[in-house]
């Protein structure tokens, strides 16, 4: 056994056990912004075992978009949305024991799975040499195996999804104010659109 | 010292289980969080432990490749493009009813 080999099961245990400690914390957390923080401990613990399974970019890509993206909007949407009610968030020991009791059915179903399957692994090789370029071959290869149409779909999911969420959390215009009014009408930074009459004027006949 | 680190090496089994507490964990704040943020916490976990384990497969199986580690870059995105849209909706939601309780979202509940 290397030293590397040696060293590389030594981390598997101690990043799967902060992991696992950490994801325990994540959602046993009475407090909402401490267990986002503890998210992030999570999955940049699993960035680390990324990168024992030889996939380097994506652990750079998890630090980048996970780490530094999805938790800083979490952390966000907690203060944007506190609310007296559900500071401490306690669930009820009848959900505690449903939640226990799915979860544990379901480790223990997935390990009799995988125990009763004669799943054979490989023992685990080294991948290509350049990790990073191979993603990016095949990830604008237009050829059969190529991931070019997936990569334009997501693309246009992303984009979707970023005019949903500026539609979906914008401020709400109050009752009557034209909805398609474009923002820019004298009078729509103040509130105060003009009404009826004057408002076919303004609009040029717009509703 | 070098024995034991020799028997407890890990292989496919030892990731896959650890993969699997991890998502079992998230079932567990999925069904048990009362505010929808700490439901979508929880989603998280589990997107994140289904992404793990693309990545174990593309290692244990197909070496050679990296299409294993495609899904799990095509799962982040997802992820991000879900969390954009969720909270949205949670910061809409609070606006107009001043809760995320999802225990008292039950409007469409016949």
């Amino acid at each position: 056994m290397t030293p590397q080999e040696a060293t590389s099961t030594i981390l598997f245990y101690v990043l799967g056990a902060a992991a696992v400690v950490l994801a325990l914390a994540v959602v046993n957390s009475r407090r909402l912004l401490r267990a986002a923080i503890y998210l992030m401990g999570v999955l940049a613990m699993s960035a680390g075992l990324y990168i024992l399974l030889g996939a380097e970019f994506l652990a750079g890509i998890q630090v980048l978009v996970y780490v530094g993206g999805i938790v800083v909007l979490i952390v966000f949407a907690v203060m944007l949305t506190r609310s007296a009610d559900l500071l401490v968030d306690k669930p009820t020991v009848g959900r505690m024991i449903l939640g226990g009791t799915t979860s544990i059915a379901f480790l223990i179903l997935s390990g009799l799975i995988f125990w009763s399957s004669n799943f054979q692994p490989r023992p685990g090789a080294a991948g290509p040499a350049d990790n990073t370029l191979a993603i990016g071959r095949q990830l604008l290869d237009t050829g059969a195996g190529g991931y070019v149409l997936p990569f334009e779909i997501i693309s246009l999911l992303l984009l979707a999804a970023i005019i949903g969420g500026i539609v979906i959390a914008r401020k709400t215009p109050p009752r009557n104010q034209p909805l398609t009014s474009g923002g820019d009408l004298p009078g729509e930074v103040t509130g105060q659109l003009p009404r009826s009459q004057s408002d076919k004027a303004v609009t040029g006949g717009r509703p | 010292m070098t024995e034991l680190l020799k028997t407890i090496a890990p292989g496919a089994g030892h990731w896959l289980v650890l993969s699997a507490i991890l998502f079992s964990i998230g079932l567990y704040g999925l069904l048990s969080r009362r505010n929808a943020i700490g439901v979508l916490m929880a989603v998280e976990l589990m997107l994140n432990s289904g992404a793990l384990n693309f990545v174990v497969f593309n290692h244990y199986v197909a070496p050679g490749q990296v299409d294993g580690q495609m899904m799990a870059i095509f799962v982040i995105a997802v992820a991000a493009a879900e969390v954009v849209v969720g909270m949205a909706i949670f910061v809409a939601l609070f606006r107009r009813r001043s809760t995320v309780d999802v225990t008292r979202m039950d409007i469409m509940k016949f």
